[in-house]
């Protein structure tokens, strides 16, 4: 049974026709009851079929005029003869391209704590917002929430989560902010009826500032203190984790190990194999976070990466996998009129956007993060500068697709178009990176969102859900400095 | 030097004599009154008010030059000091720092350069010189015999803001009991540390750095701006009722009766400003106020020197051995700026900003020549033009008849680090070379060896 015979089929054109008329009324409804998702639930059937695309699997080759069958949340069949269901709604894919959902590398939208102003409600959320006593040393573990965890923190409220989706983003790892060790990042799905749905995994990744917390009498006051508290609290965790398990087996005459909540939870955190995000965005941090990486023996990713171009070989040397920071340094709107950037700076910035094709000749796994891109139409376009600085398409395709499905270990459910994934998808009127193209359709967990023609100029563009702070925790500083 | 040698006797007896010598000793002791007619004879005199004279006598009576010449006549009275093989100069003017103002930077009680607020123009630096200062006699031993105190120009190690209108700036004499002795013009010149668009500040409440936008620093720079026009402004009234006298009651105002003479173009500015951008900003200001003006710091004033020549604005430098004020500037950018200037025409003298390190003031006129600064324009940044700039030239600068008897000897040129300085006179008195450093150096040479 060919497309084109199917094409030609008047009988299911007319059922087409009657589906689109339903569902052009679930739509209006949908308008009206200002909660898709409800009407979502209620209304949608829960299977679809995407019929005569291009399809983009990223995992294989481009299909043409082919069927991406979706049912109950998940992909149960890609190609040019997927057998479609009966109770499927076909899409006619025609002139339209689908892709695996975005994944962004690291953010905090969909998170309860972002943009959440220091204060009572935030000291409630976040411990680190909270006045903390002065600490004098790595044993009072400032800055230090590792238990916070970004699926316990999801939220459907972050105003974000829907333009960030419009850009074709179905999937975040989300990680809490704030401190030291703020946390444990989540990968979480961008549609849900409730928080927990949200969550694909949680606990996959410990990120890591060294921004010092303290200040003038608190440590750690510098660069220096917080490296020397990193690898303590390391140390602390490998001995938490041997100690205890030696006093459970054999309790009697031995001193018990104390409990630290720090430890605990990142020994647990370590022993599921979570990864330990390290900030490095220019050369000096990029070149000490590889040695950190040995000395800690953590699983590390690197963020920031936006000089890669100079240290792209060393990092391949020691196989670690980078996460990108897509807000490229840029002129600040507020800057000095006669105070003209430094040749430094204006290289740092003129050469950030090559860095990823320098990672990819290398063969350095990387992945895009927005980093502090407030408005989401402008991640796309940051990736597309990386394209026009050399790296080919459909290595930034994979960069926001199944390469940081694969740095965080849900590549076996997320990433590409393949049967038994879930059915994150985009449905776009060209390509991804093409300045005109439209992203038409976008399946969340088997849930389809039509974005609207004109969509809603982005969300206040610096601003978290309560529009108090700009996220910016993930914004790392140019190329200056030894930090 | 046959009888020139009888005076360092005398008082290294005296203080022999007193036993253990008190750390203060030789600054209270400094000069000594016992000769006031001097006769310096046989010495190649750089006058620097023409060429030198290779075997010439200076003879000074009562503080100032009586006569320079290749055949002056020595007077019966006079003290002689044969200076065969030795050279004369004008003594060294440091004209600008903070001599007497601040003795330990990191001790605040003893820091006096600067007052709250931003308008102080009533403040005067000769009333809080310490003539006790041990930072005199060490610079004294390096051939300064008299400097500029300049309020506020120590705003870093005050650690206070320095304000807009510091106070006024006093020339002294490096040497003196009182400062009714070191004087020499209580007020030569009104600070005024130009308001800059800031938009890098430090944030001492979090310790770091804090990025401002333009706008917001702007509108700061503009509101300090139109402050300090309103303060000229309001003191051209006073100069007017001032004037009339007929007011019935007359407030009387120390700062606006201060100001008075800087807008009747009386007293200079002196302008603390180092980016090319406030530097014309300032010019303009100033020009528009009818001000008259002297640059300050000015690390670049080479970027705007067509400027400053055009409108006769000299320029008091810091110190030449700094990294260049941009990361982008090539390295010598600081030493070879003087050069720059003075061959743009724009008249410069150099300052140490400073009261433990003025001691350098030659070397950072001899690092300028070695980037390109001709010699004699080196020596006269450090000698004539600072007086001229400050309308002291009649009285210091030059080795003339008439002026003040503030002059070295020494065995070589006074810029180069090894000359040794062999007689210091200030006011015509033979003053002490030692100093703390050299009370350290005979303290240790002189502990027992092991």
């Amino acid at each position: 049974m060919s497309v084109t015979k199917r094409h030609g089929n008047p009988l299911v054109l007319a059922l087409g026709g009657i589906f689109f008329a339903i569902f052009a009324i679930f739509a209006i409804f949908a308008i009206f009851a200002a909660v898709p998702q409800a009407a979502a639930q209620g209304g949608e059937p829960s299977s679809f079929a995407i019929r005569g695309a291009r399809v983009v699997a990223v995992s294989g080759p481009i299909l043409e005029e082919a069927t991406v069958v979706v049912s109950r949340g998940m992909i149960v069949a890609v190609g040019k003869d997927a057998a479609i269901p009966s109770e499927a709604w076909i899409i006619d894919g025609k002139g339209l391209t689908v892709y695996p959902g975005l994944i962004d590398g690291l953010t905090d939208v969909a998170l309860l704590s972002a943009g959440v102003a220091p204060g009572r409600l935030a000291a409630e959320i976040s411990p680190a917002h909270a006045p903390q006593p002065a600490a004098s040393g790595p044993e009072d573990r400032p800055g230090a929430t590792p238990w916070r965890s970004a699926a316990d923190e999801a939220t459907l409220s972050d105003k974000r989560i829907e333009s960030w989706r419009e850009a074709g983003f179905t999937t975040v790892v989300a990680a809490p902010k704030d401190g030291i060790f703020p946390g444990q990042a989540a990968v979480l799905n961008l549609a849900g009826d409730r928080p927990g749905g949200m969550v694909v995994k949680g606990a996959v990744a410990v990120p890591l500032s060294l921004n010092p917390v303290g200040s003038f009498r608190s440590f750690p006051g510098s660069l220096m203190g917080v490296l020397g508290y990193v690898h303590q609290v390391w140390l602390d965790t490998e001995w938490y984790k041997q100690a205890s398990a030696g006093y459970a087996k054999n309790p009697r005459g031995q001193a018990r190990p104390a409990y630290d909540r720090s430890e605990a939870v990142l020994q647990q955190a370590l022993d599921s194999k979570a990864l330990v995000l390290i900030p490095a965005n220019n050369s000096v941090q990029i070149r000490r976070a590889l040695a950190l990486a040995e000395r800690w023996k953590v699983r590390a990713v690197l963020y920031g990466g936006q000089m890669g171009y100079e240290t792209a070989g060393e990092i391949a040397a020691k196989k670690i996998p980078v996460l990108v920071n897509l807000q490229w340094p840029e002129k600040s709107k507020d800057a000095d009129p006669d105070e003209p950037p430094t040749l430094r700076v204006l290289r740092f910035r003129d050469r950030a956007p090559s860095a990823p094709a320098a990672l990819a000749r290398a063969g350095v796994k990387f992945a895009f993060y927005s980093g502090a891109i407030s408005a989401p139409k402008d991640i796309l376009k940051a990736a597309r500068k990386a394209v026009d600085a050399g790296l080919a398409e459909d290595a930034a395709l994979r960069a926001l697709t199944l390469s940081p499905a694969e740095i965080f270990g849900v590549a076996d459910r997320l990433g590409s178009i393949e049967a038994g994934k879930i059915a994150n998808l985009i449905v776009a009127d060209g390509s991804l990176f093409a300045e005109k193209t439209k992203i038409k359709i976008v399946f969340v967990d088997g849930r389809k969102f039509e974005i609207r023609e004109t969509p809603k100029p982005a969300e206040p563009t610096k601003n978290g859900p309560t529009g108090e702070k700009p996220a910016e925790e993930f914004a790392l500083p140019m190329a200056g400095g030894a930090q | 030097m046959i009888r020139g040698t009888r005076w360092t006797t005398l008082l290294a007896a005296g203080i022999l004599a007193a036993g253990i010598a008190i750390p203060n000793m030789a600054q209270t002791q400094a000069q000594t009154r016992l000769a006031t007619v001097y006769a310096i004879t046989h010495a190649k005199i750089f006058t620097l008010a023409g060429a030198p004279i290779d075997d010439g006598t200076i003879i000074f009576r009562d503080g100032k030059i009586a006569a320079v010449g290749a055949k002056a006549e020595i007077p019966a009275d006079a003290q002689v000091i044969d200076a065969t093989g030795l050279q004369a100069y004008p003594g060294l003017f440091d004209s600008l720092s903070q001599m007497g103002l601040s003795e330990v930077a990191a001790v605040s009680s003893t820091v006096d350069s600067t007052e709250t607020g931003d308008f102080n123009p009533d403040v005067v630096a000769a009333e809080a010189v310490h003539p006790a200062s041990e930072h005199i006699p060490v610079t004294r031993a390096a051939g300064i015999t008299h400097a500029l105190a300049v309020p506020g120009s120590g705003g870093f190690d005050s650690g206070r803001d320095s304000g807009v209108i510091t106070g006024q700036a006093s020339a002294i004499h490096l040497a003196g009991w009182t400062m009714e002795e070191m004087l020499i013009s209580k007020s030569v010149a009104m600070g005024l540390d130009w308001p800059t668009i800031e938009t890098r500040t430090f944030d001492l409440s979090t310790f770091s750095r804090k990025d401002k936008p333009y706008a917001e620093a702007k509108k700061e720079y503009e509101k300090k701006l139109d402050e300090l026009a309103d303060w000229l402004e309001r003191a051209r009234h006073y100069a007017q009722a001032l004037e009339k006298g007929s007011a019935a009651r007359f407030d009387r105002d120390v700062k606006l009766e201060a100001l008075v003479p800087v807008v009747h173009g009386e007293l200079p500015v002196l302008v603390f400003a180092s980016r090319a951008r406030d530097i014309r900003n300032a010019v303009e200001f100033c020009e528009k106020q009818k001000l008259r003006m002297v640059l300050a710091g000015g690390d670049e004033a080479a970027r705007v020197k067509d400027l400053l020549k055009a409108r006769g604005i000299p320029v008091i430098l810091g110190p030449v051995q700094n990294a260049p004020a941009r990361e982008d500037d090539p390295y010598d950018q600081p030493m070879a700026q003087p050069a720059e200037l003075s061959a743009a025409g724009v008249k410069i003298a150099f300052a140490s900003f400073d009261n433990s390190f003025a001691r350098r003031l030659g070397q950072q006129a001899a690092v300028a020549v070695a980037y390109g600064l001709p010699y004699d324009e080196a020596l006269k940044a450090v000698t004539l033009y600072p007086a001229q700039i400050f309308g002291l030239d009649r009285e210091l600068g030059t080795l003339e008849p008439g002026k003040l008897a503030n002059l070295i000897v020494t065995n070589g040129d006074p810029l180069e680090l090894t000359t040794e300085l062999r007689f210091l006179f200030i006011k015509g008195q033979l003053t002490s070379l030692e100093n703390k450093h050299t009370r350290l150096y005979d303290k240790y040479r002189n502990r027992p060896k092991p």
